[in-house]
């Protein structure tokens, strides 16, 4: 029973590096899908206003968000690709 | 207070000047002494930080020199109330402390029975109102030249035009009092005889305010035997309390210091002349005894008048000079100085210095309190409050709606609500030192900075001000627009910033949100440049406004970039959960860039 749960304990420990990345990924994927969400507010908020200040800011926000997504697929990406291997 | 007592003193001056030219003339000459006075202050500030300062260091540095300097100036001047009213705005500029002050009036006291032996002496008077023309003449020319020490001259002379002037006026008004006291008719003998000369000497002094005009005709009189030589003494005294008039009359239009000045000059001349009074007939001797020492005639009353007039002062300075810091006690507990209301810490306790982690939680809550302070300031200098923010889309016509002049006081509000606290955040952090680890001092040094662009806001906040109030009454519309535009931007900003703390509370992104922010700056920026350069082509503001609209531009974005920096370390303090893959897509300036470009060409 004791060498049982030491080498649990040693598989966790050997495993770490794995888990991070796991743990990595998944929060890439959480913000990915927040951006993603976030851009179809504003898409949808654009359509409805008429002040051109706040039209220019969302229109702002909007690339903001297209480009950090692009970024965030292309970290995803490398991430996965480094799992593989 | 304030107001209500204006609306019972306008329409009571009104109804005197409807009933009377004289005392039109007499309301006029306070009036422009007063304007003299505060003329003369803001020559004497032209020079503070030089040549006068180091001047009048040297020279009344200790009690004795100060005392020095005032008899020589009143003895040139030939006006102890002159004295007092300069030494007012001497102290009111900051230029004297009051210990130095209180020694030019023990001097100016002594310095101005010189007038009284020249009288006596020689019959002579200097009449200082005749100097008031080319004072003037000559001080507006100098007021109008560019340089800021010529500047201070010329305010120094306008002021000392405006003082004789003022007291022409006063002297004038008076002319019909002057004719009807005559003091030969009212001779009095005894106690009673004392006390009411002192009054009438008192009276006589305030209604022709100069001590001098009391003196001339006391000595007079007094020479041609139309009063008793004791009703005369008594004059004497009351003319040596009424001089202090002048410096009341002053202090109204000066600071605490300088009301403790004119308090103190009353004080003194006040407890002079009651122990003389109780003396009298010992003075009165001693009078004779230094009379004969000096060779004057016994019956040369005359004379022996201005001898009084200069041991009654003497005896003053002997009683009360040494006691000048009692003095001051006093003066400071009868004229207590209001402060305004400042805003305290809330946050800085020194029990939280014993953890490093508390320290470091407590300066960033205090920081956060000033930041909020300096929104008010922002918020207000735009004519809006901070519940305005929420009214999202409303924001703009607010502040197009706002299109009276706003008169916000950012100096006063600074002092109240910022320095207070900035300096105890500081000083704490100071004292919290960096003897601990390197992650508690690197916070703290974040904080500091933060607490330094929360100011700079501010003070960017006052330049733009300026301009945002001389321009917005402006008739060309083109320029208006421009100018609420910046304040709208501004605000927007601010707005902004609440809800990326918002959205810190709620875990959606914040430090992805940083980015568009940034990008936000940038784009306004370029947008507002643009919009100015095609309004100078079009001729639809002229260059120099748009020169002054680009300035303001500038200021406009180191705000928006201030706030924004104060903003990410006051609160972006606790990780969020995803913060490491956060980091890794918020964007870097070259990217932003792109971003604002794409969307210019957009």
């Amino acid at each position: 029973m004791k060498i049982e749960k030491l080498l649990q304990k040693l598989q966790a420990f050997f495993n770490t590096d794995k888990h991070k990345k796991r743990q990595h990924i998944e929060e890439l994927r959480k913000i990915l899908l927040k951006l993603k969400k976030k851009e179809r507010k504003i898409t949808r908020a654009l359509q409805q206003i008429d002040n051109d200040n706040l039209s220019k800011h969302y229109q702002t926000e909007l690339e903001i968000i297209r480009v950090q997504r692009k970024k965030g697929i292309e970290v995803l990406q490398q991430l996965k690709e480094r799992k593989k291997i | 207070m304030h107001k209500v007592l204006l609306l019972i003193v306008v329409p009571l001056l009104s109804y005197g000047f409807w009933l009377s030219d004289a005392f039109k003339g007499i309301a006029a000459g306070v009036s422009i002494f007063l304007f003299g006075m505060l003329s003369l202050e803001q020559g004497f500030k032209a020079f503070t930080g030089g040549v006068l300062e180091r001047i009048l260091q040297k020279t009344t540095d200790t009690a004795w020199k100060s005392f020095g300097f005032g008899f020589l100036s009143a003895a040139l001047m030939q006006s102890s109330g002159l004295v007092s009213v300069i030494t007012i705005s001497f102290l009111s500029a900051g230029l004297l402390d009051l210990v130095a002050g209180i020694g030019i009036i023990f001097g100016s006291n002594l310095g101005t029975t010189t007038g009284a032996w020249l009288i006596a002496g020689l019959g002579l008077k200097v009449n200082i109102s005749t100097y008031a023309m080319p004072l003037l003449v000559f001080g507006v020319l100098c007021v109008f030249q560019s340089g800021k020490q010529l500047k201070g001259i010329g305010y120094i002379l306008t002021g000392l035009g405006f003082l004789l002037l003022g007291i022409h006026y006063m002297k004038e008004s008076f002319e019909a009092f002057e004719n009807t006291i005559n003091l030969a008719e009212y001779a009095m003998p005894g106690v009673k005889g004392l006390l009411v000369y002192t009054a009438v000497g008192i009276i006589a002094t305030i209604i022709m305010q100069s001590s001098h005009a009391t003196m001339l005709l006391t000595i007079t009189a007094v020479s041609v035997h139309q009063i008793t030589y004791d009703n005369a003494l008594a004059l004497v005294i009351g003319a040596n309390i009424g001089t202090t008039v002048t410096a009341i009359i002053a202090s109204f239009g000066a600071n605490i210091q300088g009301k403790r000045l004119a308090g103190s000059h009353l004080f003194i001349n006040l407890l002079t002349g009651i122990f003389v009074l109780f003396f009298i007939k010992q003075f009165g001797i001693a009078v004779d005894i230094i009379s004969a020492n000096l060779g004057i005639a016994v019956s040369d009353n005359a004379m022996k008048l201005a001898t009084f007039h200069s041991l009654f002062n003497l005896a003053g300075i002997v009683l009360f000079f040494p006691f000048i810091n009692q003095q001051i006690l006093l003066l400071e507990r009868i004229f207590i100085e209001k402060r305004p209301a400042i805003f305290k810490p809330k946050y800085l306790d020194s029990s939280a210095m014993d953890f490093p982690e508390t320290v470091v939680e407590s300066v960033r809550l205090e920081s956060i309190h000033l930041y909020e302070n300096a929104i008010h300031i922002i918020l207000r200098t735009f004519g809006l409050r901070k519940s305005d923010l929420q009214k999202n889309d409303s924001l703009k016509q607010l502040i197009e709606r706002n299109n009276h002049p706003i008169e916000y006081d950012i100096d006063a509000s600074y002092e109240k609500r910022i320095k207070g606290i900035y300096s105890a955040i500081i000083a704490f952090i100071s004292r919290a030192g960096f003897t601990w680890e390197m992650a508690q001092s690197s916070k703290l040094s974040w904080l500091r900075e933060a607490n330094k662009h929360i100011v700079e806001a501010i003070k960017d906040t006052k330049h733009l001000q300026k301009n945002w109030t001389r321009f917005r009454t402006s008739n060309n519309q083109a320029t208006i627009n421009e100018y609420n535009k910046i304040a709208y931007q501004i605000v927007f900003h601010i707005q902004q910033i609440d809800n990326f703390r918002h959205e810190i509370e709620s875990n959606e992104l914040p430090l992805l949100s940083l980015d568009t922010l940034k990008a936000t700056i940038k784009n306004d920026d370029m947008q507002m440049n643009r919009a100015i350069e095609t309004l100078i082509r079009e001729q639809k503001i002229t260059p120099e406004t748009g020169s002054s609209l680009i300035n303001d531009a500038a200021y406009m974005r180191n705000i928006k970039k201030n706030l924004l920096k104060a903003a990410e370390t006051l609160f972006l303090h606790s990780n969020t959960g995803n913060a490491r893959a956060e980091q890794q897509l918020t964007l870097n300036e070259t990217e932003i860039n792109d971003v604002v470009q794409t969307v210019d060409n957009q």
